[in-house]
């Protein structure tokens, strides 16, 4: 047989094809990285909608929006459990490196993200060209993100589900490799950080200022600062997986 | 000697359980070993070392004359099926043979197919729903498929019935025929296995305690049968590993060879010899070292009956 | 089949070597291969290959490059021989031991052998 005699000496060819390999492998997870992610998009639109509806048949005639969009966002935590939770022992099995398994395991979000966010942005795009369904109601289409064009749209959508894939990815590492009493001490942590973020604001009475700075930074500023704290979370997801038993 | 695995001193301590003492051993290219030993002896932990699944506390591994850890070369040449295996949540047995196959460069799609149908393995179910039979067959299936240079099976029967494990026998004997490769083979079967393997290892309490072919393995220990005192002159000077006696018969398993002399000399005395089977060598082996020694108990002087 | 207590690539030789002497493998012919004595035995290969080569050195069998392992003309003779030398270490020796075991003397021991053959040769 030819595949045995070519299978000894792996060339770098075939090393880069084993991350790319492994984008297939979590969408084996078609119900994980596809239809899960796609029917609470439909279903947090749908009921947007309908409530629009309602309110517009009610008489609420202002600009309408929601929080319904956050929802397929949000999921994107759970995909990054379920990444990590069900896929990284099979991975193992499969002789990856947990290099492979990552690098590859981020593209696969990333693919997942990208298809979001296209249907985000085009979703907006309807809104914008139809004031929001003729009913002035809107999903997508959130005037402030959408302030410099839908690519800056688009980009901000992808970036916040990477931050939640990354996010919810190394919480299920820390929760794997060091069980609950530590996620938990971490959560907090993090919980502590922020309302002493917050006290610190509030004692120097900075919020004006802070304010201003939100406001001028803008949504695509904000989303710049977003890929910075994705990559350092993402850096230490890796740091995390790297050490870490199947 | 040719070793496709070596390990110098490596130590495995979790919490405050020691799962590796010290362990050295080489593993020889293109040979069926019996990785034997009880539950929680280490065998799956050191079998999760080598294949980088999991990181030693202290010490050496090398395969293919590298550390394995994050090296996708060398990983991509082994292949470790777990008794536990997980995985993803909505995976068929068609998934994981698809998935595999992206990632053992020697991957056989023909035997695969055949394996299946041999030990009827629904494809289209969810793993989840599957028989624990079923759910060991496919990691059978992937282990034998991927022809991988070095193969770990980690008690990979789990509820396969008596004709199910003996097809993987036998596939795994042709098909190592027609493609050597390096095979460790964790099982507590070993009287089935025995004719397999070609080396023993046995590790007991995180400690090797036998690396020999399955043949010197064999030859080590002999059983004697008859009265009791006669037995016991017979015996005087020899490592004795167990004892059993019923009225004024004893039967004594003892290490070491006789030559022919020396079994005429027994036979002259009324005694007879009989073999030990590896799986009783073993029992007997692993039966004598209590929890937390480190060292054989001097059966010899005292007999193992306490 | 298998047995324990002998070495079990003697006892594949063996086997090999009770087919010649009873003729079922001729001399010239061709002998199972190593993996064919692997499979049918349910024994790993290099034992079966060991237990082969036992008889390449004992000239029992040649190797035919390329095509196999045949037996040895004269190999069957050579068996016989060797056989008969062992015999009475192999068998007359255990009987002599159980005999007197029983309180059974050599010459009791001969009468019930030749008791024995009776009905074989009338």
């Amino acid at each position: 047989m030819t595949t045995l005699e070519s299978g000894s000496i792996m060339r770098p060819a075939a090393a880069r094809n084993r991350t790319r390999n492994v984008v297939r492998l979590q969408f084996v997870n078609t119900q994980t990285f596809l239809w899960v992610p796609a029917l609470v998009l439909a279903g947090a639109w749908v009921l947007t909608i309908l409530i629009y509806w309602m309110l517009e048949g009610a008489g609420v005639s202002g600009v309408k929006t929601g929080g319904g969009s956050q929802a397929p966002l949000w999921y994107f935590l759970v995909v990054g459990i379920q990444a990590m939770t069900l896929t990284f022992p099979f991975s193992q099995a499969l002789s990856l490196t947990r290099r492979e398994f990552y690098l590859g395991s981020l593209a696969a979000a990333a693919v997942s993200g990208l298809g979001m966010s296209l249907l985000f942005t085009f979703l907006g795009l309807i809104e914008q060209s139809t004031g929001g369904y003729g009913m002035n109601g809107y999903f997508a289409y959130l005037e402030w993100v959408w302030e410099r064009g839908p690519l800056a749209a688009g980009l901000t959508y992808f970036v916040l589900t990477m931050l939640f894939f990354i996010l919810g990815f190394w919480s299920a590492t820390i929760y794997k490799r060091y069980g609950t009493a530590v996620l938990t001490i971490v959560l907090i942590g993090i919980g502590l950080a922020l309302v002493g973020l917050v006290a610190l604001v509030t004692w120097r009475q900075a919020w004006p200022e802070v304010g201003q700075w939100i406001l001028e930074t803008g949504s695509l500023g904000l989303t710049l600062w977003a890929i910075l704290v994705s990559a350092l979370l993402a850096i230490g997801s890796y740091l995390t997986l790297r050490r870490m038993p199947a | 000697m040719d070793s496709v695995i070596e390990v110098r001193h490596l130590t495995k301590r979790y919490k405050d359980v020691l799962a590796l003492d010290d362990v050295t051993f080489d593993i020889q290219r293109d040979a069926i070993y019996g990785f034997l030993g009880r539950n929680g002896a280490g065998k799956t932990t050191a079998m999760s070392i080598l294949t980088a699944q999991n990181l030693p506390t202290s010490g050496q591994v090398r395969v293919f004359g590298e550390d394995p850890y994050e090296n996708a070369v060398v990983l991509s040449r082994m292949c470790f099926v777990r008794e536990s295996q997980k995985y993803p949540d909505d995976a068929t047995p068609r998934h994981a043979l698809a998935s595999a196959r992206l990632f053992f460069p020697r991957w056989d799609q023909d035997l695969a197919d055949d394996l299946v149908e041999e030990f009827q393995l629904p494809l289209k179910r969810t793993i989840k729903k599957l028989s624990r039979g079923q759910l060991s067959a496919v990691g059978v299936i992937i282990g034998l498929a991927s022809r991988a240079e070095i193969t770990f099976f980690d008690e990979p029967y789990l509820g396969l019935d008596a004709v199910a494990r003996q097809t993987f026998y036998d596939r795994l004997l042709t098909d190592y025929a027609e493609h050597p490769r390096t095979v460790l083979l964790s099982s507590h079967l070993i009287d089935e296995v025995a004719n397999l393997i070609e080396r023993v290892l046995v590790i007991d309490g995180g400690r090797i305690i036998m690396d020999e072919s399955t043949e010197d393995a064999r030859a080590q220990a002999t059983n004697v049968v008859g009265d009791a005192a006669t037995v016991e002159t017979a015996l005087r000077g020899r490592e004795v590993i167990h004892r059993e006696s019923l009225g004024r018969v004893s039967s004594v398993t003892f290490l070491g060879r006789l030559d022919d002399a020396e079994r005429a000399a027994f036979a002259a005395v009324g005694l007879d010899l009989a073999p030990v089977s590896l799986q009783q060598l073993i029992v007997r082996l692993t039966q004598q070292r209590t929890p937390g020694r480190d060292t054989l108990a001097p059966a010899s002087q005292e007999g193992t009956l306490r | 089949m298998i047995e324990e207590g002998k070495p079990l690539f003697v006892q594949i030789a063996e086997q090999v070597e009770d087919s010649i002497v009873d003729g079922s493998l001729a001399e010239e012919a061709q002998a199972p291969s190593t993996n064919e004595l692997a499979a049918f035995h349910r024994i790993n290969p290099a034992t079966a290959a060991k237990g082969v080569n036992m008889l390449v050195d004992k000239g029992v069998l040649y190797k035919r490059r390329g095509i196999g392992m045949f037996v040895a003309a004269g190999a069957r003779d050579m068996l016989l021989t060797e056989r008969r030398r062992e015999f009475a270490l192999r068998y007359v020796q255990p009987l002599l031991v159980e005999a007197r075991r029983i309180g059974l003397g050599p010459d009791d021991v001969a009468d019930l052998i030749r008791a024995g053959a009776e009905p074989a040769t009338p």
